[in-house]
């Protein structure tokens, strides 16, 4: 499969590292040294934390619904990392494919008339807020059925429109709550918020939650290439 | 009537005040612990200000650790696990020891706060009162963010705080807490014990 290269976002990768470079440890350690630490101390806990993560995941656990009265409009705010893509929902085409026995592709109409399921969850970013939001589409395990996955078929990759590119465990992936959406708090998903299809999941943090979603590409192992936010150094489970 | 004891002959100076290695272990590594996470914690908070938002007041490079929000996670998920299983097996120990019962506020000191009149002593009931108070703050920073570390999972701890925000806004308020706390404490431990003491509780 082909992931898009992270050479054309050099720019922005490039501000990060002197962002960290700059600010530093100030207190404790100074300047330079703290990327150093920071990636000895990633690379030491992370293992842990991933482990105690998927330990605490539930697959089958259905995180509690708020009532629709608790729904918060105005406080899922916009994150995209480049900008909003133009996409015609006409001419839009989801793609399944990878290590499955049956890649397929649906138009948004045909992913509208498979059924649907509705939650009303919270969206929690990695930023700190969260917001109440509902979501309304189709299961991915249901999605992921329809494929049949081959033996040995573990991770779930999902390109966007934009450029963005993300990874997830299949068992994630295969858990109820987890949809692609294409509606959002009674109304059609908006452009801004990753129509005409999106991830969405209460299990999962916001950067896990791809817009725009184009092509699911399943497979048996993990790439370099993570996702567009985990290969600047945020961590891949990213579970809640 | 029986006879009492004659009392023990004082001696001019008071004994060297001394701490068990184990709690010079813990003091250390909860000090230590407790900096990377307020530092770390800084910086994520940073990435969207409890107060505010994004439109919100940010703290200092000087006081945040890590460089950017995922740095700052790193080091804030690295040193939870010294901070939370430090205070944990010194529980433990404090229980099993039954020091609880000798070196924490009990009883006692509540009785010397009210109807005392020995200014020494009401200084030293403070200490051990304050000391003691702020082990549950330690322990209510952990359950908060355990709350929001993995909100799904645990959604029944952000119900019990009402919403996220009010979540965010008590995790957060640990930080001036301790801060003040470390203050006072230091003041407190040098009025009781001068030097001496304070040195006890670390070499």
């Amino acid at each position: 499969m082909e992931l898009p290269s992270v050479s054309d976002r050099f720019l922005s990768r490039r501000r990060l590292l002197q962002l960290s470079g700059l600010s530093g440890l100030g207190l404790v350690l100074g300047g330079c040294a703290s990327t150093l630490y920071d990636d000895v101390v990633f690379k030491t806990f992370e293992p842990i934390n991933q482990s105690v993560e998927e330990l605490l995941l539930n697959p089958q656990k259905l995180i509690p619904n708020f009532p629709v009265s608790a729904i918060e409009p105005e406080a899922l705010l916009i994150n995209s990392f480049q900008g909003t893509p133009k996409i015609d929902p006409q001419a839009y085409l989801l793609t399944v494919n990878g290590d499955v026995n049956h890649s397929f592709t649906l138009s948004l109409a045909e992913l509208q008339k498979m059924p649907s399921t509705s939650m009303v969850i919270r969206h929690v970013c990695v930023e700190g807020w969260a917001a109440i939001v509902q979501w309304g589409g189709v299961p991915l395990r249901d999605l992921i059925a329809l494929a049949r996955p081959k033996e040995g078929a573990k991770y779930v990759y999902f390109k966007s429109a934009d450029g963005y590119y993300e990874s997830w465990d299949l068992v994630s992936s295969m858990h109820p709550q987890t949809l692609m959406v294409y509606q959002k708090n009674g109304q059609p998903l908006s452009p801004e918020n990753g129509a005409p299809l999106r991830l969405a999941s209460p299990i999962k943090l916001g950067y896990k939650q791809s817009k725009w979603v184009t092509e699911i590409t399943l497979t048996k192992q993990l790439y370099p290439k993570k996702g567009y936010w985990e290969d600047l150094g945020y961590e891949w489970f990213g579970g809640l | 009537m029986t006879s009492s004891p004659a009392p023990a002959k004082r001696s001019k100076s008071p004994p060297v005040p001394h701490q068990t290695i184990l709690s010079k272990v813990f003091h250390w590594v909860n000090i230590v612990s407790l900096l990377l996470m307020i530092t770390s914690g800084l910086q994520i908070y940073n990435a969207n200000p409890v107060f505010g938002g994004r439109g919100g007041w940010r703290f200092p490079p000087l006081v945040t650790l890590g460089g950017w929000l995922a740095g700052g996670r790193h080091w804030h998920f690295a040193a939870m696990w010294f901070f939370a299983l430090n205070l944990l097996w010194y529980g433990l120990y404090i229980l099993v020891s039954r020091r609880w019962k000798r070196r924490f506020a009990s009883e006692a000191d509540l009785k010397v706060l009210q109807k005392g009149s020995n200014p020494k002593r009401k200084a030293y009931a403070w200490h051990r009162v304050l000391y003691t108070a702020v082990i549950p703050i330690l322990l209510l920073a952990i359950f908060t963010g355990l709350g929001m570390y993995k909100p799904a999972q645990f959604h029944w701890i952000v119900d019990l705080f009402g919403s996220w925000q009010a979540l965010r806004v008590i995790h957060f308020i640990s930080v001036p807490t301790v801060m003040l706390f470390s203050i006072v404490h230091s003041f407190m431990a040098l009025r009781v014990g001068g030097l001496r003491l304070v040195n006890s509780m670390f070499w």
